[in-house]
């Protein structure tokens, strides 16, 4: 193995991406996501925790209350979400039609203590995005009825849960485990997919596009050629991964552990773009070889998600920062497996490069 | 006749070829893959996904709460007694010491301490769903009645505030009021068939719920909920379901757009350009057993689901949209690498575009823009009619047509075979489809095809502006709608310039603007009538789709937007694309603010 053919091959792959901009899309695509992600977050927080949006807790809503008095009107009076109406059921709901209300809501005449439950009928625009806002504000109140009922019925129950106090809800955290449980794995991950599909077409373009020949005319060997391929998506991985993580920073999420997250990545991309450099050496023609590469990435991918402590679950942890000694022994199980790939991609490229040779 | 012949001939090379490139030794891998596969996904299934495991550290006393904590993975537990919790309070996100829950301040925390809430509640919901007297335990019922506006609903649903303001008397109706039965307090369905329910809704997909715990599913008794579940319904199944649709779509894409690049490769494809087959037919040909096979994957699909047959016709324009881009794709890129990253490029855009709308189907009626949402309906049970169709996949059904055309007039071999840029060959591709003797027609229907593409990056930029907080959203829209316009009208022109620099006299200059104002404003005309109605009526609309009020006001913006560019063209030749477009951008704003403003105030 000559380093410096190595630099060179790994300096015409970079030539060719730069030449075609492909880069560029990357960078785009990453930017991409990102934003939608934002939208993704901004979007869910704001249905289902309306209160994230000042213009809508600004907002008093106009509900009518029909039917039996109840515990439950004196939440609605109280609440600061709520203009309450005493209404009769038909002319509340055809305002409601009409949009003069927000909501009806039908109290039966159900005693507190009946064996009987209390059925609350309540009445809300089809497919609205305030009435989503609307259900989710009235759902604390209800929460809250229930619990009163729930007391006075008290005595009906058998076996009781173990009490544990909870403090007030303060708000904040809703995202977090989906930004850090899922958003900063995937998304620093995904380079080492990237690059590993990368790896396929760099080495099946040499078959096809029959450049190999001139190459290992040269004094380069064809083992050298593999490797200064592999490097050369190797090296894309940590670049493009530390701008994830670099663009989330700005996005003002804190991430724990940055160089630790990208040495894992780092590591752990040997594995998929060593397996897609053996299909690619195998196939040599990239239809096959990306089908049957990304069909084993799926399995492999499930199969990996599904160990405890596996090195997708460690990114979280690094990032967040709760990652403890295990973080090395993963780490040392990523190097041993990407140690018998490197050495199964070398034995197998030496062999065909001795047939090319002969051959 | 003989095109029908031409056209199942290379249908059939081209399932023989795929074939025989894939039985070689794919075919036995893939099988033993696809038989892991199935084996992995049972494992995952029993073992769970260990994304998040140990994402919070916890400290408790009381070795019966430990353990409840401990059934989630999510939590690392340390069960320490009381002095020592108390001196460490620091290491951990939350301690609970003698019932009581101690979070610190740190999001980490918050969103740890809402991950308890979560469990005890799942917790208490399962003591309780076990208690003989489940009225007791349950004593509140919602019954969900949803009404239909009979007002324009639109307004509301584009930001606006659900009714006015309160006032200090109840609101009375305006119209007829129907006479509405009290509703009976009984719940109508036993208690076994509640306690089923709770019990289903505790323990469904827990793993994926963790996304969703704050959304509820549907239920099958219905309206029926118990205050805890009273959340927007989120059609999660459904949307995983849309998955296992698209995925295999994709795939067979892939193997079309490659069967396209392998033609390009040293010249293989030059044999087929040779022969008197017509191009059309051969394009037809090859898309032929990619559309069967994808219809035929979606059809097995539908039947193993045992789902309506109706999910197919959403599914169709879809079909055609990601072949034509195949095709395109297939066409322009030069090699493997570019044609990986382009295909990445678009699947990931075509996915955002398709997916995240229907997440919100049972709200909001943006939702609609996506076939998939439609497809979520049919799942669901709920009927969709015809307009709603035709306004979620016209575009898909353009936009595929367009393409397909772009890609008939430029399959040959001079331009399958050159070497060029990406841009450049992009820009090759529509100066083909420009006819050289009758530029201004040419420069006209261009623009008017443009139309679909314009409105689905600018509906892409509602969805994307939609959640941002009301000012922002409004400008951001105004700027990137304006934008959009501006590039895409000044396309054609850009492109005659380029071909031939002499073709910008002042007379060309006047027809080929004012060919691309009419041909912009009668696109938009026509789309709009047919489909858009349902967005254009909202504020959002109003902005993307303002230039609609009186004709001559938008045909004299987008004469003066497209005529910056070609002045600008003009003078600095390519130099003056990017000025120019600012500045009829610019132009483009300010005439969408005054409308705006004057109309708001």
């Amino acid at each position: 193995m000559n380093a410096r053919h190595l630099s060179i091959i790994m300096h015409k792959e970079f030539r060719g991406l730069f030449n075609e901009r492909t880069i560029l899309l990357a960078v785009l695509l990453q930017l991409f996501v990102a934003m939608f992600s934002s939208f993704l977050m901004v979007g869910l927080t704001s249905m289902y925790d309306p209160s994230s949006l000042s213009k809508y807790s600004r907002f008093r809503y106009s509900i009518a209350y029909a039917g039996n008095d109840s515990g439950l009107r004196e939440y609605l009076d109280a609440s600061p979400d709520f203009n309450v109406y005493d209404m009769d059921l038909s002319p509340a709901v055809a305002a409601l039609k009409e949009r003069k209300l927000a909501a009806v809501i039908y109290a039966p005449d159900t005693a507190p203590d009946a064996v009987d439950p209390v059925k609350i009928t309540l009445y809300t625009l089809q497919n609205d995005l305030q009435s989503a806002i609307v259900n989710v504000k009235l759902k604390d109140i209800f929460l809250k009825y229930e619990k009163d009922l729930r007391g006075v019925r008290a005595v009906r129950l058998g076996e009781r849960p173990l009490p544990l106090q909870l403090p007030p809800s303060r708000g904040g955290g809703d995202f977090y485990e989906f930004v850090y449980g899922l958003l900063i794995p995937m998304l620093v991950f995904m380079p080492a997919i990237i690059a590993s599909a990368l790896v396929i077409d760099l080495i099946t373009e040499e078959y096809q596009h029959e450049t190999l020949e001139t190459l290992i005319s040269t004094p380069v060997s064809f083992a050298e050629i593999i490797w200064g391929k592999v490097l050369a998506c190797e090296l894309l991985v940590p670049v493009q991964a530390g701008a994830w993580l670099l663009l989330l920073l700005i996005n003002g999420i804190p991430i724990s552990n940055v160089p630790l997250i990208l040495l894992m990545v780092t590591l752990s991309s040997a594995i998929p773009i060593l397996i897609g450099a053996l299909t690619a050496l195998h196939y040599r023609e990239r239809t096959a070889a990306q089908f049957i590469f990304s069909t084993a990435l799926v399995v492999v991918i499930l199969f990996v998600l599904a160990l405890p402590a596996n090195p997708l679950n460690l990114l979280t942890r690094l990032a967040v920062g709760t990652a403890g000694m295990e973080q090395w022994i993963v780490l040392a199980g990523v190097i041993a497996i990407g140690a018998i790939l490197s050495i199964a991609t070398q034995q197998y490229a030496e062999k065909i490069g001795r047939q090319h040779h002969t051959g | 006749m003989g095109a029908l012949t031409d056209i199942a001939t290379i249908a059939r090379w081209e399932v023989k070829r795929t074939l025989t490139q894939m039985s070689k030794d794919t075919l036995p891998l893939a099988i033993v893959l696809f038989i892991l596969l199935i084996l992995v996904t049972g494992f995952a299934a029993q073992s769970g996904m260990h994304l998040q495991d140990g994402m919070y550290k916890v400290g408790v006393d009381d070795p019966a709460i430990a353990q409840l904590l401990a059934s989630d993975n999510r939590f690392l537990v340390y069960q320490l007694d009381r002095a020592t919790l108390e001196q460490n309070r620091q290491a951990f996100d939350i301690v609970v010491m003698e019932g009581k829950v101690y979070g610190s301040d740190t999001e980490r925390a918050k969103s740890a301490l809402k991950t308890v809430e979560r469990d005890y509640a799942k917790y208490t919901n399962r003591v309780y769903n076990r208690q003989d007297d489940l009225y007791a335990a349950y004593p509140l019922w919602i019954d969900i009645q949803s009404v239909k506006s009979e007002l324009d609903f639109l307004a509301t649903q584009s930001g606006q505030y659900i009714s006015a303001r309160p006032g200090a008397v109840a609101p009375v109706p305006e119209g007829e009021v129907r006479a509405i039965p009290s509703p009976s307090p009984a719940l109508g369905f036993s208690k076994e068939d509640l306690r089923g329910e709770l019990a289903k809704s505790e323990t469904a997909n827990s793993q994926i719920s963790r996304y969703t715990e704050m959304l509820s599913s549907d239920t099958a008794t219905g309206r029926f909920r118990t205050p805890s579940q009273l959340s927007p319904p989120l059609p999660f199944d459904s949307i995983i379901l849309i998955f296992v649709f698209i995925f295999p779509l994709y795939f067979t894409s892939q193997f079309f757009m490659m069967s396209i690049m392998n033609e390009r490769i040293e010249r293989k494809g030059e044999v087929l350009l040779s022969t008197p087959v017509k191009t059309t037919s051969i394009i037809i040909g090859k898309v032929l057993p990619y559309l069967i096979g994808m219809i035929a994957i979606s059809a097995a699909l539908t039947v193993y689901l045992r789902a309506s047959l109706l999910i197919i016709l959403p599914l169709i324009p879809v079909i055609f949209f990601f072949l034509a881009n195949a095709l395109i794709i297939g066409m322009v890129s030069r090699s493997f690498k570019e044609l990986s990253f382009i295909s990445i490029f678009f699947s990931t855009v075509a996915t955002s575009y398709l997916f995240f709308p229907s997440i919100f189907a049972n709200v909001h009626v943006i939702s609609l823009i996506s076939p998939l949402t439609l497809i979520i309906l049919t799942l669901q049970g709920t009927a969709y009619t015809f307009t709603d169709y035709l306004f979620s996949t016209s575009l898909f059904w353009l936009t595929s047509a367009v393409l397909f055309y772009v890609a008939v007039v430029n399959f040959k071999e001079e331009r399958l075979f050159s070497e060029k840029r990406l841009l450049i060959r992009i820009r090759e591709f529509i100066a083909e489809s420009l006819s050289r003797n009758h530029p201004f027609v040419s420069l006209f229907l261009l623009n008017g095809f443009a139309i679909p593409f314009v409105f689905m990056v600018q509906l892409m930029c509602l969805v994307l502006f939609f959640n941002l907080p009301m000012p922002y959203s409004l400008v951001l829209l105004l700027i990137f709608a304006a934008e959009i316009e501006e590039l895409v009208k000044a396309i054609g022109i850009y492109t005659l310039s380029e071909q031939d620099t002499a073709f910008l006299s002042w007379k060309n200059l006047f027809f080929a603007c004012a060919a691309t104002a009419i041909g912009f404003l009668v696109g938009e005309k026509l789309l709009l009538f047919i489909t858009l109605t349902q967005i254009t009526e909202s504020v959002f609309g109003s902005i993307l789709f303002l230039s609609l009020g009186m004709l001559w006001m938008p045909l004299a913006l987008h004469f003066a937007g497209v005529f910056i560019v070609a002045c600008a063209l003009k003078f600095w030749g390519r130099a003056g694309l990017v000025p120019g477009l600012l500045a009829a951008t610019a132009v483009h704003c300010l005439y969408n603010l005054y409308f705006i403003l004057g109309w708001l105030t």
